[in-house]
Order: C-alpha cells, then sequence, then structure tokens
C-alpha cells in the first residue's frame, strides 16, 4: 500500500507544491538548492557584472573589509570578493565535470556489465573496478598529478580516471538486481527491442542510484578539488581558486584573516548546501519506505 | 462484560510521521475478548488490524506509534499506563504472540533449541534441564515428529509450516492466557494452514487460552472462530458470531461475505466491492465505507461519530442504517 | 484445437554442484477458449512451468508447441507469432511495473510496439484498455506507486492484453491483493473469458481454481498427479494428494 496522500489530479499548484514541501525533507532540499543556486549564479554572473577583475589591481595591498571592498584586499591589491566568486567555474565547474564525466562512463560501463552474459568479461571488468576502487582518492590524485604535471584540467582527467570504478559498481549492482524485476521480464514477453529496453527500462531505474551518490560526491569532489590547489597542484596562480587562495593567504593569517576566511566560508557555503540537499533526500526516501 | 479477559473500547492509535504530522491508523476500535475464545479478526489492508495487535503486545512504540485515546485493559491491568518493565511480565507471561509466517519466525542464526530456550525462560534463569524437557514437550504439543533433533537445527532446514509450529511452541511456552495470532498461515499452503488451525483449537481447548486470530481470510476465520471483529479502515465495524454470519448487519461484512468466491458458481457473478479501500489517513467523515457501500445515503457521510450498537448479546455493530436495511 | 501443448517437458536447476529437478516430464494441453488451472503447493514447480510455456524459460527436456509448432527451434525461442499470442501476468504486483514509468506509457508503448505507432492514438487505445480494466483516467497518469496492488495487477493486465494475445498466463495473480482486489481481478478474467481469452491460470488457492478454471492438473514436486476437468476434480478427486488438497479447504460451515 503506498502512503502517499490521495491527491485529487485536479488539486491546484499551489496546493501540490505545499504537500511536496510538507513532505519529509522538504525543507532541506529547497534550502540546499537555493543556497547553492545562489553561489552558482552569483559566481557566475558577478564577474561580468562587478566594478572589479579578478586580476586587477584596484588599491593597497591587504586593504581590510571595507564598503567598496566587502571582503578587502589581497596582498597584491586584487579585491577578494571578485575573486572569491570567479573561483567559482573553477571550483564548482571543475567539480561538476569532475562528477558527472565519472558517472556518465561509469553508469554506462555498469549497465553493459549488468547486462553481460559473458563470464569472462564480466570478471575481468568487476576486478578491474575493484582494484580501482580500493585506492584511497586523494593519495592517487597527488601522485598522478607528480605525473601529469598541475592544472586543473588534469585533476578532471585525474578524478574521471580514478573514479568511474566507483560509479559502475553502483550501476552494476542495481542494474543487476532491476533485470531481475518482473518489468524487465514482461519486456521480454513484449517482444521490445534491446535498445528499448536498456534505455527506457533499465538505464532510468540505474541511475536513480547513481545519481543520488552522484551529489553525494560532488561535494567529496569540490573539497578535493579545493585541497589539491591548496597544495599546489591544481589550480596556478593568477587563477582565482578558493584552495590556491587559502594557500596564498596563509602567510598573511595574522594581519589580513579575509584572505583565508572568505574563500573558506565559500567552499563551506557549498559543500553545506549540498549537503542539505542530500540530507533533505535521504530524509525523504526513509519517510516514504 | 466484567468478566471479560481483554477490553477494548474506542482505542485510537496515532503514528508519528514527522515532527508536526500524525496519522491516525486506528481510529475506534471496540470489542472484548472472553477467557477461552478463539476470536477472529478480520481486514484488509490499511483496516490497521495489524497497529491494533501491537497495542496488545506492548510494540507499538517500534513503529514510532502511540495510542492517542480510549482504554484498553488486559486482565483490569490498564496495558496504555503500563510501564516498560510491567510490559515484560506481560509480554510472553500472559500474553503470546505468533508473528506472521511469511514475514518474522524464528532468528536464523540461532537454533530452534537455543529460541525455544529463550522463549521459555524470559530473561529468568533455569536449570538447564528443565528448560530442555519443556522444549521437547512443547515441540509434542505442536506436533513436531523427533523433537530432539529438530532442536538441533537451524530454521533454514525446516519447512515453513514447521517454523510456524515453532513459533506457536515459543508463544505457547509460558501458557499465556491470550494469545494474539496474526496471520500465521498467511503464504503456507493449504494442507499446512488446515493443520496449524486445528493445533490452534486444540491448543485453545486444552490450555484454555483465548486468542485473537487476526485473517483477510473470511471463510477460514468463519470456519475456525467463535466470534469475528470487521474492521475497516481503521475502525472495528463490526462484531458478529461465527454461526450468524449471514445474519450481518453491516454493509461491509455483507459485501465480504457475498464476495467469497467459494459461494458462487464457476464463472458465476461475482459479487465485488466498488472502488478502492480509503488511503490510510484521507478518510472521509462520517462512515468510511459511504463511499463503496450499496445502501450508502447523504446522511452516512455526515460528520458525526460513528456508535457501536447493540444488536445482541454477542453482536456490535456500526452501520447507523442498519434497522432501516435489516428490519428491527 | 489446442493452442498449447506440452510434450515430455522437464526444468533442472542447476546450482554450486547440486542439480534441483523442478519440473519432472510432464505433459500438458490448453484447448482453445478454455480456462486451465495448475494448482499445487509451493515449490511444486508450477511457477517454473508457467513460465516454459510463455517461452521465459527453456526446458532442459521435452519441448512446447504453439498451434503445432515448436516455440523453440533449438536455442531460439520462437518471437514474433508467438510473442503477441502468449502473455503473462505475475505474482507481484510491486515489481510488475516498471517504477519510472506512468502507467499509461507503460501501456501505450506496448501500443505503438505492436498496434498503432501514432503517439495520440496509441495513448487513446491504452487509456480505453486501462479503462475496461477499471483504472480511471486520473489514475492512468499516476506512477505505480501511487496505486494499490490491485489497480497494478489491473494494470499488469493491460498491458499484457495490449498485444492483443490469444493465450494469458496468470501466475498467482491474485495471491498478494486484498479480497476485494480479488474479486474484482476475477470478475475482469471472467469477462475476458467471455471475450474469447485462452487463461492458463497458476494458483494454489483452490477457491480461485474452482471459480474460473474448465479443467485442472494437480501438481506436486514437479509432476501432474492428477488432471481433469474442474468439477471432477472437486468433486471426487482420485489422487491421494488431490484429496487432502480438496479437504483442507475451509467450508463455507454452518448451513
Amino acid at each position: 500500500m503506498s502512503n502517499n496522500k490521495a491527491f485529487a489530479a485536479d488539486a491546484s499548484r499551489k496546493e501540490r507544491i505545499k504537500e511536496w514541501v510538507s513532505r519529509p525533507g522538504g525543507f532541506g532540499i529547497i534550502t540546499g538548492s537555493l543556497m547553492f543556486a545562489a553561489i552558482t549564479l552569483v559566481g557566475f554572473i558577478y564577474p561580468l557584472v562587478g566594478p572589479y577583475a579578478a586580476d586587477e589591481f584596484v588599491g593597497e595591498s591587504l586593504e581590510g573589509p571595507s564598503l567598496s571592498h566587502p571582503m578587502g584586499l589581497d596582498q597584491l591589491g586584487r579585491d577578494v570578493m571578485t575573486r572569491v566568486f570567479s573561483a567559482v567555474p573553477a571550483d564548482i565547474g571543475i567539480a561538476f565535470l569532475g562528477v558527472t564525466i565519472p558517472l556518465t562512463i561509469g553508469t554506462v560501463v555498469g549497465i553493459l556489465l549488468g547486462i553481460s552474459k559473458n563470464k569472462y568479461v564480466v570478471s575481468t571488468v568487476s576486478s578491474l573496478i575493484d582494484g580501482i576502487n580500493a585506492f584511497p582518492l586523494l593519495i592517487i590524485a597527488i601522485a598522478m598529478v607528480t605525473f601529469l604535471g598541475p592544472g586543473l584540467f588534469n585533476v578532471v582527467i585525474i578524478l574521471t580516471l580514478m573514479s568511474w570504478a566507483r560509479y559502475a559498481r553502483i550501476a552494476r549492482t542495481k542494474a543487476v538486481v532491476v533485470l531481475q524485476q518482473n518489468y524487465i521480464e514482461a519486456t521480454k514477453l513484449m517482444g521490445y527491442s534491446k535498445r528499448r529496453v536498456i534505455s527506457k527500462h533499465v538505464a532510468p531505474n540505474v541511475s536513480s542510484e547513481s545519481l543520488a551518490y552522484a551529489l553525494s560526491d560532488f561535494i567529496l569532489v569540490i573539497i578535493i578539488v579545493s585541497g589539491l590547489s591548496f597544495l599546489g597542484f591544481a589550480a596556478r596562480p593568477p587563477m582565482p581558486e578558493w584552495g590556491s587562495m587559502i594557500a596564498d593567504g596563509r602567510t598573511f593569517l595574522g594581519q589580513a584573516w579575509w584572505l583565508t576566511v572568505f574563500p573558506g566560508l565559500a567552499i563551506c557555503w557549498s559543500a553545506i548546501s549540498l549537503s542539505f540537499i542530500v540530507e533533505g533526500l535521504s530524509r525523504r526516501d526513509r519517510g516514504n519506505s | 462484560m466484567s468478566n471479560a479477559l481483554v477490553q477494548i473500547d474506542s482505542l485510537c492509535i496515532d503514528v508519528k510521521v514527522t515532527r508536526t504530522r500524525r496519522l491516525t491508523i486506528v481510529n475506534s476500535a471496540t470489542f472484548d475478548v472472553h477467557p477461552g475464545q478463539l476470536l477472529g479478526l478480520i481486514g484488509e489492508s490499511g483496516s490497521g488490524k495489524t497497529m491494533l495487535c501491537r497495542s496488545l503486545v506492548g510494540t507499538l512504540h517500534r513503529r514510532g506509534a502511540y495510542i492517542n485515546s480510549g482504554s484498553l485493559t488486559f486482565n483490569g491491568i490498564d496495558l496504555i499506563k503500563a510501564t516498560p518493565k510491567e510490559w515484560r511480565d506481560i509480554r510472553g507471561k500472559e500474553i503470546g504472540y505468533i508473528p506472521q509466517s511469511a514475514l518474522a519466525g524464528p532468528n536464523p542464526v540461532m537454533t530452534i533449541g537455543a529460541q525455544m530456550a529463550e522463549a521459555i525462560q524470559l530473561g529468568e534463569k533455569m536449570d538447564k534441564s528443565v528448560v530442555r524437557k519443556r522444549a521437547i514437550e512443547l515441540l509434542e504439543i505442536v506436533q513436531i515428529r523427533r523433537p530432539e533433533i529438530v532442536l538441533k537445527q537451524y530454521p533454514y532446514e525446516l519447512s515453513g509450516g514447521m517454523k510456524q509450529r515453532v513459533m506457536i511452541a515459543c508463544a505457547i511456552a509460558r501458557e499465556p492466557k491470550l494469545i494474539v495470532a496474526d496471520e500465521p498461515t498467511t503464504g503456507l499452503d493449504v494442507t499446512v494452514q488446515a493443520e496449524i488451525m486445528q493445533l490452534l483449537k486444540q491448543i485453545r481447548k486444552d490450555l484454555n487460552t483465548a486468542i485473537i486470530l487476526v485473517s483477510h481470510d473470511l471463510p477460514l476465520i468463519n470456519e475456525v472462530c467463535d466470534d469475528i471483529v470487521i474492521m475497516h479502515a481503521g475502525s472495528t465495524v463490526e462484531k458478529i458470531p461465527s454461526a450468524n454470519i449471514e445474519r450481518t448487519r453491516h454493509p461491509y461484512t455483507e459485501a465480504l461475505y457475498k464476495s467469497r468466491i467459494d459461494l458462487v458458481e464457476p464463472r458465476g457473478k461475482l459479487i465485488t466491492i466498488k472502488g478502492q479501500p480509503p488511503t490510510v489517513g484521507d478518510w472521509p467523515t462520517g462512515c468510511r465505507f459511504a463511499g463503496r457501500c450499496d445502501y450508502a445515503k447523504p446522511g452516512c457521510s455526515a460528520d458525526v461519530e460513528i456508535p457501536s450498537i447493540k444488536i445482541g448479546p454477542n453482536h456490535l455493530t456500526s452501520c447507523i442504517r442498519q434497522a432501516e436495511i435489516w428490519g428491527k | 484445437m489446442n493452442l498449447l501443448e506440452a510434450f515430455d517437458v522437464s526444468v533442472t536447476f542447476k546450482a554450486f554442484g547440486y542439480e534441483v529437478q523442478a519440473v519432472k516430464n510432464v505433459d500438458f494441453v490448453l484447448p482453445q477458449g478454455k480456462v486451465v488451472g495448475i494448482v499445487g503447493e509451493s515449490g511444486s514447480g508450477k511457477s517454473t512451468f508457467a513460465r516454459v510455456l510463455t517461452g521465459l524459460q527453456e526446458p532442459t527436456g521435452g519441448y512446447v508447441t504453439y498451434l503445432g509448432a515448436p516455440i523453440q527451434d533449438g536455442k531460439e525461442i520462437y518471437k514474433g507469432e508467438l510473442r503477441k499470442a502468449v502473455q503473462m501476468v505475475f505474482q507481484d504486483p510491486y515489481s510488475s511495473l516498471n517504477p519510472r514509468m506512468r502507467i499509461i506509457n507503460a501501456v501505450a508503448e506496448a501500443v505503438r510496439v505492436h498496434q498503432n505507432p501514432n503517439k495520440a492514438e496509441a495513448q487513446q487505445i491504452a487509456l480505453d484498455l486501462l479503462k475496461r480494466m477499471g483504472i480511471s483516467e486520473i489514475d492512468a497518469f499516476k506512477y505505480p506507486s501511487s496505486l494499490s496492488g490491485g489497480q497494478r495487477q489491473r494494470a499488469s493486465v493491460a498491458r499484457a492484453l495490449s498485444v492483443q494475445p490469444k493465450i494469458l498466463i496468470a501466475d498467482e495473480p491474485t495471491s498478494a491483493i486484498d479480497q476485494s482486489a480479488q474479486s474484482q481481478l476475477l470478475e475482469l478474467f471472467s469477462e475476458l473469458i467471455k471475450d474469447g481469452l485462452s487463461i492458463v491460470l497458476v494458483s494454489h488457492d483452490l477457491g480461485v481454481i474452482r471459480y474460473l478454471t474448465d479443467n485442472v492438473y494437480v501438481m506436486q514436486n514437479g509432476e501432474f498427479v492428477e488432471t481433469g476437468s474442474s468439477s471432477k476434480i472437486f468433486e471426487s478427486p482420485s489422487n491421494a494428494y488431490t484429496q487432502k488438497l480438496i479437504s483442507s479447504i475451509p467450508s463455507s460451515g454452518k448451513k
């Protein structure tokens, strides 16, 4: 028996939205989404409309926060606020790529693996996946950086190479379960083409799980990107990026706290907003089981 | 009835859905159980019968449910106010429980002997040989052959019917005054079901235990039980002696009775209850069966308290139109 | 005329070195326009056999024919014709429908693939079919999780019927749903039978078998121990196991 309230199809839009929000987790999802949307939008728009450029020297070095520079100036006289927001494409954007690319590759591989009847292929690839998953992500990332050299795009490549296996494992497990369901057998009885079955029946059910994981992964990757930049392995100056800004600001921690605190807050804001969404979604799942 | 073993009156059970939202699962349950009575409790999904059982064994809190109003007494003890310590003295010793065969059942990682020992001792320390003797005795009562061997086995080695017999043995270990059997034969084959029903009747006779038998299978309850309580959408709509089921005074019972396929000619016209059972918590005002009732009039959905009308010494109904429909 | 026939069918499962013979050398006939029941307890092999009849399960021995032609040619399961002729309804209503697809789309998809590729027309055909199954237009646009078990079963039947099959194999269709939903489903089946559908009904519920079937096969441990017309089986069963089954049914009693 479903727990969903018997909702008349002609209930007004407003009522339906209200109902959706009042279900468990609604508050978290909305708050998180708004917070995340805020920083992402500001990050992409502000550098275009803001008064300064990210690498423009606009004043005295190490000037504290003021009305014209709410987040102060860094050691080279650049406006911190502009730099913090300009870093969004780097931090959030690169993290986004670092999640969506492995997600796509991994889910496709996982589904194919779940469908495959070739025992040798399945066991070889599964072992490969398990092998890759056995390594701690951050350590290997640092190691690989020494081979590939630093740079944000190299980070994306590294993340893709390491992360696809995690998604593949999730997708494969779910695919195996899905394939045992009656509705998939029904598609066989219906005589549907393999292409149709995979794209319309298997993939949507598998990807819902992968997407849920991807959202949590997003938080992790943002922190990894910032972390790698902090260590000097990813973004290079003068590119604005939260991790490297924090690293640069370290030496001035005592005198100019705004150099490290504001980029740090940006990382926190992003991670927390996503966490709200994830928590809201999992509460919703629990409440509806 | 002052000699009743269990008295339930206007019981209302709510469940906490979110921090602020409450859902009423049982809206008003009223019936009595007498010592040694075999009472059938029938209802479809969403009727609240499982929650009612939980309230009788004190496990409501595990589902975040709680008794909102009404009264529930067992042997004079107020079960609503019972403390966890009092429940420990009641559960298993005074009130036994047989779970639904398909779901629970013996703990898969314990031997049968270990589980029976648990059920027999219920936390008290007893001499090992005494426990073992009692366990064999109980397994014999439930007609399990070669009990000494079964004691050493694990649940996966037993058939569904045997596992359920073990659960019954555990339930009667301390000779409780009341046993709540929640769909004990659902999912079991019909031959096994017949045997288990025989067993329950035997236990009732030998130990004078009252048994509340919950099921969705009307023919089964009709054949086995003395009296039947019918639940629909969270309320007990009728209580009627089994023998009088044809003289029902509630449209839902009548519909359930008439829609039995064993009474119809093969491929004959089936009487069906139109529509869907109402979703839990989304109940309409007034009588909740009105939307599917053939006799419904506008007055049935009025926002009034649904009464409990006494027809005979053992017959209660909650249909406000019963006199008009079936005469005085 | 016999629609489906099974000759000496066996199914053996192999796992971890063990071999289990679920179905042992059984013969079976489904005459046109008839309802044949397969009754047996859980583990008797009836579900496995039902799946052999649909072509989903390959028998390890023997073969099945549809209108005289074997449904399997070596390893190839006879597609095309057979897919349109034989459809199945499963026991578990909760996994029978794609949870990410609205009911209407699940049924319309089948219509588009088999009858009419026009999207709008297919959707209308699907809606009419669902209405015939007792599912309103409003409910048709919902996701399976918003419907009750009984409604989901009827939606599964609608999907199965959308390819206009001659045979419907129903594997325990009433076991997982409520009493009132059961009657509704059985009433639906009755109507479909009047419209010419042949049904193989697999169930452990003797009441359902008695109500719906013309002929019955009684299965025990992978073998058919008795077969005959439904009235004969219920009134005068000759096999001891059958007798035990019949006598275990709760009777209406108190007359």
